[in-house]
């Protein structure tokens, strides 16, 4: 946990020790990185407004790193800081003050995001695009593509479904695991998949948007 | 009495001015051209009578004289009629002596004291000139001039002028209008930018360049958006940074609370009490919090895309813990251009408040017709009263059944809420008793522009 502030991380760290975490904290981002390189942990909460490296960058420099899980807990909800959070590589956005019991809803689907439901043994093909769920491998012209654990179950469960239109609720519902949440979400992951499946991420060919419906992977 | 408008008083104005210009116009020129035309009328009449009269002096000379003779020699044509009136006796054309009647009896005793004398009558035929010549001591002459031709063309004259003056009327009336159209025009602006600044968009302002002679109106007026923008703005970010700055300790001690309400089972009877207290305020506080910034931010523009409404009140029915089998729909899909994160908060704060002061969610309605969108809340509560109903999407009024502040009763802020968000996409809220008892509360959406 990345957060400066010195009591809500001591509250926040006891009562996530009762849902039976494991927690490590940080009061800056720097610590913090230098930290998570030393020792790996499982899943990253980040404040953005932070002393020195902001939360942003933070969130840059781990997605350099690796795949680790990301959660923002922020008191900042305008749009502008939310999308650039979720840009910068975030996989999940709580506002503060979260319920204990959300956050950690927030965690567990996060880590059982690593694997689809019922992750197909078959390789899924898509022209140029190769998906192996089992694997959890996703290839573009035979080369192997780094996808965090959300955008990969992001483009399974599209591929599950290719052809057929999936409304930013339903992805949010099977992707996030939420009841009812934010599109940004939805919107912003779409956009980061783009930047790695897309031959020209501006102009779609594979993933594609269906104005007022939601997404749909093309066959 | 409403008082006309002003386009009506203006037009009013212009009309009765031209009209009392035209008529005195009117009237005066008449008046000139009748005496003129009169005038000129009678002097040829009596220079005609004096010839006629030395005629019939030259022909009465003799002794013992036709009368009839020289009457009759007398080339008066149709319009002259001559008669003679000698020792008491009168002479004329058996066609003509009819007339004699009609010479007014004081130009005849002129005319007999030996004074020769005219004057306007009316006749049969219409109005006419009597001409008296006394001749000598016992003999008058009278010649009647009928002046029915210049009767007409005085008559056509009258009638020329009253179309003019009432053409002339008509165009001042018609300049009035078009006047006072051209005047009000610039206020036309000011309408609009009042009407998008009630409907919430505070960047509206006039342009003082537009129009010359209102610039200072606009001064005016856009000083005034300013001072309220720039008050609304700062009450706005009071209360923005206000709850803002709450979230950090709230943060703090919801989580805290959330370690002390798991080992309530360990604490003493008073401890775990107190725990419980705390955890509740708390959880009151983060609710209160989350409403104001709703509120602070709710008058921004909602950001409109199609969402499926019936899904969506199906999948907010589902997180109330509301049975979905409640939403009516029609059986075609509804797809309504909203907000979505407002429209599942309005849907949120009515199941809510139907579950907490409504004795529960009867069914919510969604219809479509011509005139507008629409979706009916119906709870089966008591209803709410009519003084209630105007005072109810009032900020920090609470549900009566609350009124003792129950437990977990929130700060009055939901219904508020609701409003300002169906206030942002347009629409109304109204709520009135539904039939077979409870409250109705109604959304109206107005038609989309397609």
């Amino acid at each position: 946990m990345i957060e400066d502030d010195d009591r809500i991380r001591m509250s926040l760290g006891l009562a996530l020790e009762d849902e039976g975490y494991t927690v490590r904290s940080a009061g800056t981002a720097e610590e913090g990185l230098a930290a998570q390189r030393a020792d790996p942990a499982d899943t990253v909460l980040v404040d953005l407004m932070l002393p020195g490296i902001d939360g942003f960058e933070c969130i840059r420099q781990l997605r350099r790193d690796g795949d680790v899980p990301i959660i923002v807990v922020s008191a900042r909800d305008d749009t502008h800081d939310v999308v650039a959070a979720l840009e910068a590589g975030a996989d999940d956005y709580v506002i503060k003050p979260v319920a204990v019991k959300e956050l950690s809803a927030r965690m567990r689907a996060l880590r059982r995001r690593a694997r689809p439901a019922q992750a197909s043994t078959l390789t899924l093909v898509f022209g140029e695009l190769e998906i192996r769920p089992q694997a959890g491998e996703v290839l573009l012209h035979g080369e192997l593509l780094s996808l965090t654990r959300t955008e990969f179950r992001l483009i399974c469960e599209l591929a599950e479904h290719a052809g057929l239109v999936l409304s930013r609720q339903q992805l949010l519902e099977r992707v996030w695991e939420y009841d009812y949440g934010d599109d940004r979400l939805v919107d912003v992951h779409i956009g980061r998949l783009r930047q790695k499946i897309e031959d020209n991420p501006s102009v779609p060919s594979r993933l594609i948007t269906v104005r007022g419906l939601g997404y749909k992977l093309q066959r | 009495m409403r008082r006309p408008g002003l386009r009506a008083r203006v037009t009013a104005g212009f009309a009765i001015a031209a009209f009392i210009v035209s008529a005195t116009v009117a009237l005066l020129s008449y008046q000139l051209t009748e005496n003129y035309l009169l005038g000129e009328r009678e002097r040829s009449a009596l220079r005609a009578t004096a010839i006629e009269a030395g005629i019939v002096k030259a022909g009465l000379a003799g002794s013992n004289p036709d009368i009839g003779a020289v009457l009759k020699a007398l080339d008066t044509g149709g319009k002259r009629r001559a008669v003679i009136y000698r020792d008491g006796t009168w002479y004329g054309r058996n066609a003509d002596f009819g007339i004699k009647s009609t010479i007014p009896a004081n130009l005849q005793a002129m005319v007999s004291s030996g004074q020769a004398g005219a004057q306007r009558i009316r006749t049969d035929t219409g109005p006419a000139l009597a001409i008296g010549v006394p001749l000598d001591d016992s003999t008058s002459f009278y010649v009647i001039d009928v002046m029915q031709e210049l009767d007409r063309s005085l008559q056509v004259l009258a009638l020329i002028i009253t179309l003019v003056a009432a053409a002339t009327t008509a165009a001042g009336a018609a300049l009035g209008w078009y006047a006072a159209r051209y005047v009000v025009r610039p206020l036309t602006n000011v309408v609009a930018a009042a009407d998008n600044i009630s409907a919430g968009d505070l960047t509206a302002r006039l342009d003082p360049s537009a129009e010359p002679d209102l610039a200072r109106l606009a001064a005016s007026f856009n000083k005034m958006v300013d001072e309220l923008s720039a008050r609304v703005q700062r009450d706005r970010r009071f209360a923005a940074d206000v709850s803002h700055e709450l979230r950090s300790p709230l943060q703090t001690l919801s989580a805290a609370t959330s370690v002390l309400t798991r080992r309530a089972a360990g604490m003493d009877a008073k401890a775990a009490a107190a725990a419980h207290l705390v955890a509740g305020e708390v959880q009151r506080f983060e609710d209160l919090v989350t409403d104001l910034l709703e509120l602070s931010r709710s008058d921004q523009p909602a950001s409109l895309e199609p969402v499926d409404i019936a899904a969506l009140t199906r999948s907010v029915c589902r997180t109330r813990g509301v049975d979905t089998a409640k939403v009516q729909a029609p059986p075609d899909d509804v797809v309504w251009r909203v907000d979505r994160r407002r429209f599942q908060q309005i849907l949120a704060n009515l199941i809510d408040n139907a579950e907490a002061h409504g004795g529960g969610l009867h069914a919510i309605t969604i219809r479509e017709t011509s005139q507008g969108r629409y979706l009916d809340i119906d709870d089966d509560g008591p209803g709410v009263s009519p003084p209630d109903r105007a005072i109810i999407f009032d900020r920090f009024v609470r549900g009566r059944a609350a009124g003792a502040r129950g437990d977990g009763d929130g700060a009055g802020l939901g219904l508020a809420i609701v409003h300002q968000h169906v206030t942002a996409h347009g629409g109304t809220i109204t709520v009135t008793d539904r039939p077979g008892g409870g409250a109705r509360f109604t959304i109206a959406l107005p038609t989309e522009p397609t």
